[in-house]
């Protein structure tokens, strides 16, 4: 196992774990373990008053001892846990009181203002090179969300790029702490993106992706060979906090007992 | 004066509404006995509002020329549908580009006779860009940029539900699927394949619990959801969706299509009705399932 005693996606969950408060709505989509793992352990260990809404099923578990990760994502038996459930159509019924609500989300690419894409990769949209799954509800959650997440599986300059070929989500634009309120964009936009080597911020107030720490075992020249845009690299760059031992010791014995973010890495 | 007309139709009848080139709306639990006829009859050129494998399926079965989707995931690691994807990148179906809340509105507006109602989520996005239909728009009341999505309406929508009576008064167990009630709204149509026909005594026993009222045909389908679940009934199974998604992803990517034909043959064209269906599926296999 690299990094010593834990894998990066184990640290990526415990660094997202930490962030979410205590009354966040924390709504989670499919394909997305690190953040599955996130917001159970962040339930458990400081998140009695959390909500957690994994597809429209939404739970308050907080009185359990384990809440383990489903073996796939669209399984319908995490309603076992759910105390209501809405259905696509109805998800978004209360867009107006989002400002509690976190989401995390992921791209075929992403760009250093923190848009993303999830519609394709190519110059011309008739002639796609790949086609991604399609945008599922994140325009919207993007757009009033209180603040979300940008998880990566990977870190690689071909996720990672200057611009995105499309946009599926709006992060912060073409940069600028108004990007958003320019368009009457209301949510927060994105507050970090979180990678399997690092974490990078948008500062004002240019609101370009810059790295905020490396994870163990991790340079910064690193990251930049696998960024596909240029990094400001300061002199030194913090390390992301390391796990504690009894964080690893919750998340593997009450959230991801069948080691899932142990194989993935 | 002559009786009140009931709408108990068979499965081969009700595909037979699906025509060449029509838009059909596709519900979730999913209506497959009655995709599988449309498979069977080799309907082509079809606007499909679909998501996930049963889009991936008709693309797969060729029935599909332009899909109206949000979300085209595989489930179970496959990111993308294979079909889909491959259908796509080789421009041989368009993409009605949208996102969970544009579908739902652009079904509200042709459920309201309403040229279209105003979206905000997409706005600073691509979506405009690639799909021309979706207009940016200053709203008249406060100025707010914001997309105007026209209607979406199906001329057909397939779904699957637990119980109907025979006169088309649908009730969904625990909580109906909610996009299936935008899709009955919008379409002119609609076909609701059930799990159990109950008298209709029992639906104003409970008129509370009617879902959808008024379904143009209802279709016997008794684990017509397989292999996907059905809420109240039986879970999906997903040992059968792992060989579909192997079988799609083998033509799609590995240019091995026997699989994926073998599986549209034994499963969709052979099977004569649900019933023949079933009996390749087993017995045992659906007992194993019948659980919720």
């Amino acid at each position: 196992m690299p990094n010593n005693d834990y894998t990066p996606f184990e640290q990526m969950a415990i660094f997202l774990a930490r962030e979410l408060k205590d009354g966040d709505v924390l709504r989670v989509g499919v394909a997305m373990p690190v953040a599955e793992a996130a917001v159970r352990l962040a339930h458990l260990t400081h998140g009695p008053n959390m909500e957690l809404v994994f597809l429209g099923a939404r739970m308050n578990v907080a009185h359990l001892d384990t809440i383990p990760m489903p073996a796939f994502g669209w399984d319908r038996r995490v309603v076992r846990w759910a105390e209501s459930y809405s259905d696509t159509g109805h998800r978004f019924d209360r867009i107006k009181d989002w400002d509690r609500h976190v989401f995390f989300i992921g791209g075929v690419q992403v760009d250093p203002f923190g848009n993303t894409n999830l519609i394709g990769v190519g110059s011309d949209y008739n002639r796609l090179r790949f086609r991604g799954p399609g945008s599922v509800g994140t325009p919207t959650l993007s757009t009033h969300v209180g603040r979300y997440y940008i998880v990566l599986n990977s870190h690689t300059a071909r996720l990672l790029v200057e611009k995105c070929d499309f946009i599926s989500a709006y992060g912060w634009g073409t940069g600028g702490t108004d990007a958003r309120e320019k368009l009457g964009i209301p949510g927060g936009g994105p507050r970090y993106c979180v990678t399997p080597m690092c974490i990078f911020e948008f500062p004002e107030p240019h609101k370009r992706m810059q790295l905020r720490s490396v994870h163990a075992g991790i340079t910064a020249q690193e990251v930049q060979a696998n960024t596909g845009f240029a990094l400001t690299l300061p002199a030194s760059v913090p390390a992301t906090e390391p796990p504690t031992p009894e964080e690893l010791h919750a998340l593997r014995t009450r959230v991801d007992r069948d080691g899932v973010l142990r194989r993935q890495a | 004066m002559s009786e009140r007309q009931q709408r108990i139709i068979d499965e081969v009848t009700a595909a037979s509404w699906v025509q060449d080139g029509m838009t059909v709306a596709v519900g979730s639990p999913a209506p497959m006995a009655l995709l599988r006829q449309i498979i069977r009859r080799g309907v082509k050129n079809l606007t499909v509002v679909d998501s996930g494998i049963t889009l991936d399926l008709l693309i797969a079965a060729g029935c599909v020329r332009k899909a109206v989707s949000y979300y085209a995931g595989g489930g179970f690691g496959v990111p993308v549908a294979p079909a889909f994807r491959r259908a796509v990148e080789r421009n041989e179906i368009e993409v009605w580009e949208c996102e969970e809340g544009i579908l739902t509105s652009g079904l509200q507006a042709a459920a309201q006779a309403l040229p279209f109602l105003p979206w905000r989520g997409g706005v600073g996005t691509s979506l405009p860009e690639v799909n021309k239909a979706l207009k940016v728009m200053q709203d008249p009341i406060r100025g707010e940029t914001l997309l105007a999505v026209p209607p979406i309406k199906p001329d057909v929508a397939l779904l699957h539900a637990a119980t109907a009576d025979a006169y088309g008064n649908v009730q969904h167990c625990g909580g109906p699927g909610w996009l299936d009630l935008f899709l009955y709204r919008a379409a002119d149509r609609t076909i609701v394949q059930v799990e159990k026909i109950i008298p209709n005594e029992e639906i104003r026993a409970n008129p509370w619990a009617t879902t959808i009222a008024g379904a143009d045909a209802i279709v016997r389908g008794p684990y017509g959801a397989h292999p996907f679940y059905s809420r109240g009934y039986y879970v999906q199974d997903n040992a059968h969706l792992r060989r579909y998604l192997q079988a799609s992803t083998a033509a799609a990517q590995e240019n091995r299509p026997e699989l994926l034909a073998q599986y549209l043959t034994t499963y969709c064209r052979e099977p004569a009705t649900l019933g023949d269906y079933l009996e390749r599926v087993g017995i045992k296999r659906l007992l194993e399932l019948y659980e919720y």
